[in-house]
């Protein structure tokens, strides 16, 4: 019998604890959890991973980046597997994906820029202008539009949209492009939660939202290829049980989404006037109506 | 009465099911929680209980001797009442211990169906008088969620009086507006706050400014966050609580976590336990206290729980806020494309326009009857400087009125608490003398008094939130000879409700429109913190307004009875759209804000327009100087309100 510790920063991530749950069951580990939520309460963290320490788990499951960081910083020499953390090197919870160096391993949630820029293509196959908005202080944001600045591509141009304070969103239709042909939103909480006033403009204007936030996509944008945070949190048992069965977390690989789920929104589709790809259709998780 | 342990019910909100076993597990008498369809918490997907959860959730509760409420609060809308009926079904043979429901029209189809299960009086319903209360019993309403505005002294007389089950929020996230009377999300976003979408405006910053210059007001800005209610916390308020004789302690969070409601179920358990066993010996447990400190996301405050709260009932610096979920944005203007998904209407061959005017005044009356106004609206919530109507100036009206073949309907408050059914009593009986044409009432209670206490033809407010047309035959079952369209409806949900109603319906096509009403002074509360005891007549005299972050001035109308009615920014104008409206047959001017001179021109140009439908028919063409002239004319830019939107979510 162990006794696992399950960090969480916010409700919104359950699907990962639910997933990391039932397939360390599948895999015949018989565990007590400790759950413990920090209701997206930030500085609750570290007092919450010193009450697992407590409770003397054998290793932390941690959801997001802050809950990650707080269970490594903990003295105690408790491993930690996280997901959906976007850049596990940038946050220094490892020293690199292949070898983590230090007592986390995990799941990095973020999906590929060359998959998303992939499926925007399949999605719009005629969008050549492309904007891509952010906040600037956001640092999982900016990671992935760093990402996207790598990328090598000669099908479509992206333009940088970047905002530096959440009200800037009320006057977007001031600093939106004119000519582009999609708008696409990467990870980032305050574009993610400000979601209805984006969508609230670019409806008017009819430019379809590539969305990296799933609820989102049912929000009204056009599609979205995002991580599955359950299918993360499975990734991520099969990490644990290495650990429980005596393996050291320096030496497990991180991982990256291997398989994201394609999301679409048939209802904004009609709005706008666009008829989604059928092959896409069909490899969809969900087609919401 | 002598106290017992079932003296009072700790009612907690579930999402998912570790939060049902939690808040059992901590003490909860009962709980609340909604299912997959029609309630007021759709965002969430992963949230709410799939029929077979339901199922299963009711049978644990009630093998832990919990009593289990389901939310059915939503508004719903025509398309929806078939899928309604089959879920009202579905749950009378779940049999849950209370449905609580918004829409008037569940009382209906609980009375058609013979449901077996008590329901309760949302929160939505904004219940707030002892007449709704009687009505409402007369519908088998065992229970009603007052409002959060009543004070714990006017819940006790609302309880005595009509012998009703009281439940009250004494803990969680709280509305600056009077519940179910807030519709920015829903005009503007097509995203309705009473059917579970709110975006929440009233978390966006806003600057208070004069409403005349422009500018800011003065070095007393408290910070952005002008309509950011704190949480509503009772904790220390306890004993009173329990003795103003409130039957149900409702716990807000139906998003919250297991490990947060256990934490507060628990420190309330501790409490009222050993109050009841203990009332003179009672303290309030300091550790409790901090529990509920150390986890809580905004600061407390008692709300209206002891009275107005002014200022202190704000969270101006915004700090605690713990998410938001949308900026300010440019309400739809006139060039924006009005989504009709359903073909648009042909022009009805039976087409008898009427034209109706809401003024504030003598002059605007004149001006609205020598321009083809049909009925005028006088009375209800005057904004200052203004005036309220007297019972000359009314008689006057008449008067005027009768010279033009015009009709009077004399409009009461959309809110009306103990002081104002009083007034209303005492009003409606002198109405006689005055002989106008009709009354027209904004809630469940105003229309008890009206009918009790004259024989006019009473019609029924926008306030009611007509949605679908089964509310209106219980309005019609309740001698309601009229009733206004709801103003979150869009077009193809307007055209649904005309055809099924059971009820001539009047849609308001122009004017200036509250998006919220709130009992907080939003102006005095930062310019005259003391103003419940210290007048500044100034505050009586000065326009001021809200300027959100897309650069928007909301004017605050502030009404006879100290509220805050806050206008959207851009005034509603549906004139291109009249001849798409025929079925419809009564059209409102709001033209209360106007001045004469625009009150006159906006009916004389709806009026011409509305003959030209009539006579031309189907090669009706509009003519769009007949806009620009109303455009520019007007003190604030126009704009299609929900026209914006396909449906209203």
């Amino acid at each position: 019998m162990y006794t696992i510790g399950i960090l969480q920063l916010t409700q919104n991530l359950d699907d990962a604890v639910h997933g990391f749950k039932s397939e360390l069951t599948e895999r015949g580990i018989h565990a007590e959890f400790h759950y413990l939520n920090a209701d997206g309460n930030i500085e609750q963290l570290s007092k919450l991973a010193n009450q697992l320490a407590e409770k003397k788990v054998d290793l932390i499951f941690a959801c997001s980046t802050p809950a990650a960081t707080a269970a490594v910083k903990l003295t105690q020499n408790i491993p930690v597997v996280f997901t959906p953390v976007f850049d596990p090197i940038g946050a220094n919870l490892v020293h690199s994906m292949a070898e983590p160096g230090g007592k986390a391993t995990g799941v990095a949630g973020m999906v590929k820029a060359e998959d998303k820029l992939v499926f925007i293509n399949r999605l719009l196959p005629t969008a050549k202008k492309v904007g891509i908005l952010y906040h600037v202080e956001d640092t999982n944001a900016i990671v992935e539009v760093e990402n996207f600045r790598k990328l090598i591509n000669s099908k479509m141009h992206f333009v940088e949209i970047p905002i530096r304070k959440s009200e800037e969103l009320s006057n977007l239709p001031d600093i939106l492009p004119t000519d582009i042909d999609a708008l696409f939103l990467p990870i980032g909480k305050i574009i993610e939660e400000n979601f209805a006033t984006i969508i609230y403009y670019t409806d008017t204007v009819e430019i379809p939202v590539i969305a990296s936030h799933a609820p989102n996509i049912s929000d009204g944008a056009l599609g979205g290829l995002v991580a599955n945070h359950a299918q993360l949190g499975r990734e991520c048992a099969a990490k644990a049980v290495e650990i429980l069965k005596g393996a050291q977390p320096k030496h497990i690989p991180v991982d990256t989404v291997k398989i994201p789920d394609i999301l679409l929104n048939q209802f904004t589709a009609e709005n706008l006037g666009i008829t989604l790809p059928e092959d896409l259709r069909e490899e969809a998780v969900e087609v919401f109506e | 009465m002598l106290l017992t342990r079932d003296s009072v019910e700790l009612l907690a909100p579930v999402g998912t099911w570790d939060v049902l076993e939690a808040a059992i597990e901590a003490g909860a008498n009962a709980v609340y929680l909604g299912g997959k369809r029609f309630n007021m918490r759709m965002f969430k997907t992963t949230a709410n209980f799939d029929d077979a959860m339901l199922a299963k959730a009711i049978e644990y509760a009630h093998s832990h001797n919990v009593a289990l409420h389901v939310t059915v609060n939503n508004l719903i809308s025509d398309r929806e009442l078939d899928n309604m009926r089959s879920y009202l079904t579905l749950l009378d043979e779940l049999k849950p211990d209370a449905l609580i429901v918004q829409d008037l029209s569940i009382l209906q189809l609980a009375r058609e169906m013979n449901l077996s299960i008590p329901l309760h009086a949302s929160i939505m319903m904004n219940t707030h008088n002892e007449h709704a209360v009687r009505t409402l019993q007369s519908y088998g309403i065992s229970r009603v969620v007052v409002n959060r505005e009543m004070s714990l002294s006017q819940l006790s007389l609302l309880k005595e009086r009509t012998g009703i089950e009281v439940e009250y929020f004494i803990h969680g996230d709280m509305c600056i507006s009077h519940s179910g009377q807030c519709i920015q999300s829903g005009v503007v976003f097509g995203q309705s706050s009473n059917r579970g979408r709110c975006l929440k405006p009233c978390r966006w910053p806003y600057q208070l400014v004069d409403a005349t210059t422009g500018l800011p007001v003065g070095d007393r800005d408290p910070g952005p966050y002008k309509l950011a209610m704190k949480d509503m916390c009772l904790y220390t308020k306890l004993p009173e609580l329990i003795q103003a004789g409130v039957t149900s302690f409702k716990i807000e969070g139906r998003m919250r976590t297991a490990d947060f409601v256990s934490g507060i179920v628990k420190t309330y358990r501790k409490a009222i336990d050993s109050y009841i066993a203990d009332p003179m010996g009672y303290t309030p447990d300091l550790q409790g206290w901090e529990n509920l400190q150390n986890t809580r996301s905004r600061d407390f405050s008692t709300c209206y729980a002891l009275g107005n709260p002014g200022a202190t009932v704000i969270g101006y610096s915004g700090e605690r806020e713990p998410r938001f979920f949308s900026q300010a944005v440019r309400e739809a203007n006139m060039t924006v494309i009005a989504k009709k998904s359903v073909p648009e209407s042909t022009i009805n061959k039976h087409f008898a326009p009427t034209l109706n005017v809401r003024v504030a005044d003598l002059p605007s009356l004149i001006a609205a009857c020598q321009n083809g106004a049909n009925t005028i609206y006088v009375g209800g919530e005057v904004a200052k400087p203004a005036i309220p109507w007297t019972l000359k100036a009314m008689a006057q009206a008449v008067e005027e009125a009768n010279k033009y073949d015009a009709k009077v309907v004399i409009t009461t408050p959309r809110i009306t608490m103990e002081r104002e059914c009083g007034e209303l009593e005492q009003f409606f009986n002198t109405l006689s003398k005055v002989k106008p044409h009709g009354i027209m009432v904004g809630n469940l209670g105003a229309l008890a008094l009206a009918r009790q206490n004259s024989t006019l033809p009473v019609q029924a407010e926008y306030s009611f939130n007509v949605f679908n047309h089964v509310t209106t035959q219980l309005l019609k079952n309740n001698e309601v000879k009229k009733a206004t369209i709801s103003l979150e409806a869009t077009y193809e949900q307007i055209m649904k409700l005309v055809e099924n109603s059971l009820l001539p319906l009047e849609l308001i096509v122009h004017g200036s429109l509250p998006a919220m009403i709130t009992d907080h002074s939003i102006p005095e509360a930062i310019l005259n913190k003391q103003y419940q005891t210290n007048y500044d007549p100034v505050l009586d005299t000065k326009q001021y307004a809200l300027l959100d972050t897309a650069g928007q001035q909301h004017l605050i109308m502030m009404d006879q009875y100290g509220r805050s009615n806050l206008l959207f920014a851009k005034d509603l104008c549906l004139l291109p759209h009249l001849h798409s409206l025929t079925p419809v047959q009564n059209y409102r001017i709001e033209g209360q804000y106007y001045t004469p001179e625009l009150v006159g021109l906006i009916t004389k140009i709806y009026r011409q327009e509305l003959n030209k439908i009539s006579a031309q028919q189907s090669t009706y063409h509009f003519d769009t100087s007949q806009l620009e002239k109303i455009t520019a004319a007007s003190p604030r830019e126009l704009g299609i309100g929900t026209f914006r939107h396909r449906l209203s979510k």
